[in-house]
């Protein structure tokens, strides 16, 4: 079978060639995206209503919290930024994406046919901007956001190549919320992408290691001076981990947990936790020509498995899915999981009503919620899983076009084996 | 109408010694070096709107404890575990759910009240002023430990244990009367036993414990035929036969209804052998009381006819009762709906004519999780933004889930005839299943909190100097009252101010429950929606694609339609 390389440098070089129109168009997004902050931000009662969600804001994230603040204004216009900054380091992340995918294999399709390019940074940046999950955490002040943004900075400084800085960011996102800890395989993953010798990506994987460690450390040795003692360790990722607080929201663990019968409940809060870190290993393995895909897929499985999720997860993660955009026509069930996402995000607040406030509902209905909004999220990640090892596929195995029949496609039948 | 009796079964006597000072609380005391010990059984809640102040001490609903004890701060954790079950062992109660969880450590209220430490400082008013400095002054150090269960009922069980404290148990004296199924068919009813150390000499080289007995009960005598007349062998079915013949007094001793414009509204039958007395300095706090003194009368030619006593109204009702005003009235509720969030607000009325020095201390379980930053002050309806000239010390420990509650204890200055509310939201904690009581959707008891103030005395009520208030009636000549105890009461008598501890209500919290029958049902559904991740993500990572050809599709229905047609 022979692999033909259709360069399209030359066709993506002409459509970057008029930058002002691109610009104007930047400067109309963001400031559309600011305004709406800003004006948001106006209604006090809605920004209360938001922080007191449980959709939005958890135990680890919610603004109440922590110290209230005397500089209301000061606070809002920080989340503000950080969200605007986010938006402009996932343009940029597409801005180099496109770069190497230039020079990557194209796929040939419909006869001699090449494939389309994915969205443009600015339509991954809108599709982040105008999320309302995102337009929702924001107002309701969750702290995730911050975590949101060192994980994408982590990804940026990853394509960049920056080592030190992609390290201390991915380093600040696990420090800020233990998780993250776990991008650094596709963080790393990223940073090796150009290199060909298999000593200098051992080389570089170690330097990553080392510097990830370094500021971790003294990220902790930071917060012990500030605190005065190392109770903050316990009371943070204690927290997290041993999930104590059982606070409802959209994830697995609070009703399980305040179920579970006390003898089995060490045994499966390990699993749980486990089950989470463990994808790391595999996809990385299996998936590792897509660091940035790894990294989308890790956060969902953060998102959904963690023991405190919220919408700022989901946020993070459906503005990282466009970074991967060429792989949305192999989707199979985009429909079933919009319709997913769109069922328990309007159930949710409903249900929460009926249990806790009407006393007409109880427990079991936000729970079940809560269950169809982690099995959309599950839907989305293996048909996402799915698509790119599909597109991997046809872009390995090109279907034989010359003579045959057009419609052998990428929609041609395959099965897995 | 009500009627207050008053039993000081008061047995003092000097350490291991046993003929008078029980040998259980001796060796209780002993085994887990208690300093001063304070249990208090309530069942219903005091009026303090409509009846004054308690004569006796008495707490809030359910059991309150608490104790100084000797030692660091290790020793006095394990020591308050042992004191804990075993008075609970003792007294037949729940005691022993008084754990870390409940206990606090107050760091303005219940001060010593050992005579002995009042003795051992500069001067005896330093000790009931807000000065916390009370352990510097004593040479070994000693820890205060409090907790209460405010959902405690009590009952019979636990006068039984009670009584037998009593050097008479119930056979004779005033104890008598204790009938269970008359002290329980009361508004009110209070019992607690108070021990403490105290000073034999005045340099305080000889010192003894103090045991104190009270129980206070609430009658409601007009509640059967709307009559207001009662008598003795009415409220408890049961007569003094004789005096305890161990007491060295025993008295009863009745405050006579204050009433404004009738005199002569009743007729005590019998009158008192000495006629009516009188006590208070000043007008305003001058009470006309009745003794009957038991070792008297029996020892009389009257010896062995029971003693009886009852009260007859003119037209069977008081008129113009002097309404009781007390000087510090409080009210605590909670605010909000729904089972996610709530607020909890304290309302305190100083209905005295000058400013009042008062500490508030209120504890709040772990599973209320208070957010302090959101607290708030009214004076008289009007929000204040400074909280600097009403609260003097704020002393806030935050609650550790699962471990300890949360403390709040405020000095308060009260202005002159104000009230003071306070407002604090908090979020509801979500429980597991198994920390629910097994009613769960009746909620949770909250404890009351505690108010302590020095207020001036005022006509018909006596306060929390009672107790000694009440020896000096009795004029005690027994070697034990000594010249220490009597300066520090005279003292407060001079300054006509008693302390008072002022109760709140019990709160019922209701929390959010889970669905007490899905237990299995929750750990098949997530288990399964996990597995399906699990699962579907291993199928992708461990196979690859393989085009179906299209000559094999084709050969394949060609087998399927020859099978067809075989059959």
């Amino acid at each position: 079978m022979a692999l033909t390389t259709v360069d399209s440098a030359g066709d993506s070089t002409l459509k970057r060639a008029s930058p002002t129109p691109r610009s104007l168009n930047a400067s109309i997004i963001f400031s559309t995206a600011l305004a709406l902050r800003i004006a948001l931000f106006q209604f006090p009662a809605l920004t209360t209503l938001l922080a007191g969600r449980v959709e939005i804001s958890t135990p680890i994230t919610s603004f109440k919290r922590c110290t209230p603040t005397s500089r209301p204004l000061l606070v809002n216009l920080l989340y503000v930024a950080c969200d605007l900054l986010i938006g402009y380091m996932l343009s940029q992340i597409t801005v180099l994406k496109d770069k190497d995918s230039a020079k990557a294999l194209k796929i040939r399709q419909f006869g001699d046919r090449i494939e389309e390019p994915g969205m443009d940074g600015l339509k991954v940046a809108t599709f982040y901007l105008f999320n309302p999950y995102t337009i929702a955490s924001c107002i309701g002040r969750s702290t995730i956001l911050y975590s949101n943004m060192a994980v994408v900075a982590g990804i940026w400084m990853g394509m960049k190549g920056n080592k030190g800085l992609a390290m201390f960011s991915v380093a600040a996102a696990a420090y800020l919320s233990l998780y993250p800890a776990m991008l650094i395989v596709p963080v790393v993953l990223l940073l090796a992408r150009n290199d060909t010798v298999q000593d200098q990506k051992k080389k570089m994987a170690l330097q990553c290691v080392t510097i990830f460690t370094g500021s971790l450390a003294s990220l902790f040795l930071l917060s012990y001076v500030l605190v005065g003692s190392w109770d903050f360790f316990s009371s943070v990722y204690g927290t997290i981990l041993m999930v104590s607080d059982l606070t409802p929201n959209l994830g697995l663990f609070w009703y399980f947990f305040i179920e579970m019968f006390d003898q089995f409940r060490p045994f499966f809060i390990l699993v749980f936790q486990i089950h989470v870190f463990i994808f790391a290993a595999p996809i990385s393995i299996k998936l590792r020509n897509h660091p940035l895909f790894v990294a989308f897929l890790l956060c969902t499985v953060m998102g959904t498995f963690k023991g405190y999720p919220s919408f700022g997860d989901a946020s993070l993660y459906l503005g990282l899915l466009p970074l991967c955009s060429e792989i949305f026509k192999y989707m199979r069930y985009t429909f079933l999981i919009v319709n997913l996402f769109l069922y328990s995000s309007l159930l949710a607040p409903i249900f929460w009503y009926l249990w806790v406030y009407v006393g007409s509902g109880n427990a079991n209905f936000f729970y079940a919620i809560g269950l169809v909004y982690g099995i959309g999220e599950i839907i989305l990640m293996i048909d996402t899983t799915y698509a790119l090892a599909r597109r991997d596929f046809e872009a390995q195995s090109p279907p034989e076009t010359s003579g045959e029949d057009p419609s052998l496609g990428w929609d041609r039948e395959v099965i897995q084996k | 109408m009500m009627d207050e009796e008053h039993f000081d079964g008061a047995a003092s006597n000097l350490f291991k010694h046993y003929n008078l000072f029980p040998r259980s609380i001796g060796q209780i005391l002993h085994s887990f070096d208690v300093e001063e010990l304070h249990l208090t059984f309530t069942q219903g809640r005091w009026h303090y709107g409509d009846w004054g102040y308690p004569i006796a001490p008495s707490a809030g609903t359910g059991v309150e404890l608490w104790a100084w004890l000797n030692g660091d701060n290790n020793r006095v954790k394990a020591n308050w575990k042992g004191l804990t079950n075993t008075l609970s062992g003792l007294f037949c109660a729940s005691l022993n759910f008084i754990d870390d969880t409940i206990t606090i450590e107050p760091k303005l209220s219940f001060r010593h009240e050992g005579l002995y430490n009042v003795h051992s400082q500069s001067s005896p008013s330093a000790q009931q002023s807000f000065n916390t400095d009370t352990n510097s002054t004593t040479a070994s150090p000693k820890r205060l430990r409090y907790g209460s269960l405010p959902h405690e009922n009590v009952c019979t069980e636990n006068l039984t244990p009670w009584i037998k404290l009593l050097p008479c148990k119930s056979k004779a004296g005033i104890a008598s009367l204790l009938k269970s199924h008359k002290l329980f068919d009361t508004r009110f009813y209070s019992m607690a036993i108070h021990i403490r150390p105290v000073c034999e000499d005045e340099h305080c080289k000889v010192k003894s414990l103090e045991l104190v007995q009270t129980i206070t009960t609430v009658f409601d005598v007009a509640r059967k035929d709307g009559s207001f007349n009662w008598s003795i062998s009415e409220l408890f079915e049961r007569d003094i036969t004789q005096a305890c013949p161990l007491a060295t007094t025993s008295k009863v001793i009745l405050h006579l209804p204050q009433t404004t414009q009738f005199a002569h509204q009743y007729e005590l039958v019998p009158f008192p052998p000495q006629g009516i007395q009188t006590v208070g300095s000043t007008a305003e706090t001058r009470q006309e009381i009745a003794v009957y003194d038991l070792k008297a009368l029996f020892s009389g030619t009257r010896a062995d006819s029971p003693f009886q006593l009852s009260m007859h109204w003119r037209d069977s009702r008081p008129k113009s009762v002097r309404a009781v005003s007390p000087g510090i009235v409080a009210h605590r509720y909670f605010t909000g709906y729904g089972q996610e969030r709530g607020g909890l607000a304290i309302e305190i009325q100083n209905n005295n004519a000058q400013d009042v020095e008062a500490i508030y201390l209120d504890t709040l379980p772990w599973y209320l999780k208070l957010y302090l930053h959101t607290f708030s002050i009214e004076l008289d309806g009007k929000t204040l933004d400074n909280h600097r000239d009403l609260v003097k010390k704020m002393f806030y420990q935050p609650a550790v889930d699962r471990a300890r509650p949360a403390v709040l204890e405020l000095a308060l200055v009260l202005p002159a005839r104000s009230m003071v509310k306070f407002a604090v939201s908090f979020d509801k904690v979500f429980l597991k299943y198994t920390e629910h009581p097994p009613d769960a959707n009746r909620g949770f008891d909250v404890g009351c909190a505690v108010i302590t103030a020095l207020l001036p005395r005022e006509r018909g009520q006596i306060g929390y100097g009672a107790l000694d208030h009440l020896r000096i009636y009795q004029e005690r000549e027994a070697n034990l009252v000594q010249s220490a105890r009597l300066e520090a009461v005279a003292e407060a008598r001079e300054n006509e101010q008693d302390k008072i501890r002022v109760y709140t209500e019990t709160l019922l919290v209701s929390l959010p429950t889970p669905d007490f029958s899905m237990p299995y049902n929750v750990i098949t559904l997530t288990c399964t929606v996990i597995a399906l991740f699990f699962g579907s993500m291993f199928n992708l990572m461990t196979r690859n694609f393989e085009v179906v050809e299209q000559t094999k599709l084709k050969e394949d229905k060609g087998k399927g339609k020859k099978e067809d047609a075989t059959k």
